[in-house]
């Protein structure tokens, strides 16, 4: 009798009520419907990026929008040395390697393994520390170079690519007197605030696996016999990582 | 464990699924392949020169990623096309977005 039931109840159609029509639960739908307005949020600053830099392709005031890779070309204890694309790769495969730990744990939680989801949420959390850690050395670096929100003095002229075309990858470089002018104002302030909203979001992320994390030692998950919210958390660390493919292809391989 | 499948009984605000586990293979597997795409990027600036080619093969293999992160680590391959359609397709209108401001940003390069 209750096998009839049930059977006649899959039959039915699936907006028919009773059931989800998505099959996942009210949490994980919702994650789904912010990460979409999230994808928005993004997606209006990266066009904003787009259109300014697409006004400063030919420009009689300033200089065109500086080669980003050329003027983030330093790395850690390597002073002094031309080494672009080399650290953001760098942070690329970090946040890469903790979307797979993070996606582990999600893995280990299907098949109820608390030891294991604890071990990938640690690993997950050093990952995302580490990809904050770089940030704030880039952001630092950055500003120390003289990067400001409101002026640009990294308009690159015919000299200094010149100059840039000269040295090859791991060479001593040094900016000259007259390679560089005052460029298109909003390249470091979109800087900032793309790569900032980013990095918030990276921030909120820790923030919220080191609040599942204290909950899968506390046991919450065990008890509850399902391990969704792991889910739901990785759903947001993985946007995190889609987010940073976007930012990385539009301000230092483009 | 407890799941609202029978009619009946099925509570909106607590349903959850039941969820298998897939194995971990694939997720390594994503992970090579994102991991050569990032090298593959990293060799392709320094072998080519800036050419709209170029930007043309970084956007492209950017959406490879994007594929492969959505699909497999989100889970997206294995959900119902229901779920899918409503999050993937509304975002159609950031390509519209996209062509509009690209080209007004131009026109206002031309003039400035």
């Amino acid at each position: 009798m209750a096998n009839q039931q049930a059977a006649a109840f899959e039959k039915q159609p699936m907006w028919a009520g009773g059931r989800s029509p998505f099959n996942v639960s009210y949490g994980k739908l919702m994650m789904w419907i912010f990460l979409l307005s999230d994808a928005f949020t993004f997606s209006s600053l990266l066009v904003q990026y787009g259109a300014q830099r697409f006004s400063n392709v030919q420009s009689a005031v300033t200089t065109k929008w500086p080669d980003p890779a050329s003027i983030f070309n330093h790395f850690p204890f390597m002073h002094g040395f031309h080494l672009p694309l080399l650290f953001v790769s760098v942070m690329t495969f970090i946040l890469i390697a903790s979307s797979v730990t993070m996606v582990l744990a999600v893995e280990a939680g299907h098949r109820n393994s608390k030891k294991e989801v604890q071990r990938y949420m640690f690993y997950t959390i050093l990952g995302g520390a580490a990809f904050l850690g770089c940030q704030a050395w880039e952001w630092a670096t950055f500003i120390h170079e003289g990067a400001r929100l409101d002026s640009n003095m990294f308009g690159i002229t015919e000299q200094g690519y010149k100059h840039l075309a000269s040295v090859g990858f791991g060479d001593h470089f040094e900016w000259e007197a007259g390679d560089r002018t005052w460029g298109p104002v909003p390249f470091a302030a979109l800087f900032f605030i793309v790569t900032g909203f980013h990095g918030f979001h990276v921030f909120s992320g820790v923030v919220i696996n080191v609040v599942v994390y204290i909950m899968t030692i506390r046991g919450v998950f065990e008890r509850r016999g399902h391990y969704e919210m792991i889910e739901k958390a990785g759903l947001y660390w993985h946007f995190v990582d889609l987010v940073w493919v976007f930012v990385f292809t539009f301000f230092y391989l483009i | 464990m407890e799941f609202y499948t029978k009619p009946g009984d099925y509570d909106p605000i607590n349903y959850v699924p039941h969820t298998e586990s897939h194995g971990t293979s694939e997720l390594w597997k994503t992970f090579w392949i994102l991991l050569g795409i990032t090298i593959f990027d990293f060799v392709i600036y320094f072998v080519m020169g800036p050419s709209g080619f170029r930007n043309f093969i970084f956007i492209f293999f950017g959406l490879v990623k994007a594929y492969f992160i959505v699909g497999a680590f989100m889970h997206m391959k294995h959900e119902r096309i229901n779920l899918a359609l409503i999050i993937l397709v509304p975002t159609i209108f950031i390509i519209g977005l996209i062509m509009g401001l690209l080209y007004e940003g131009n026109a206002i390069g031309q003039i400035k």
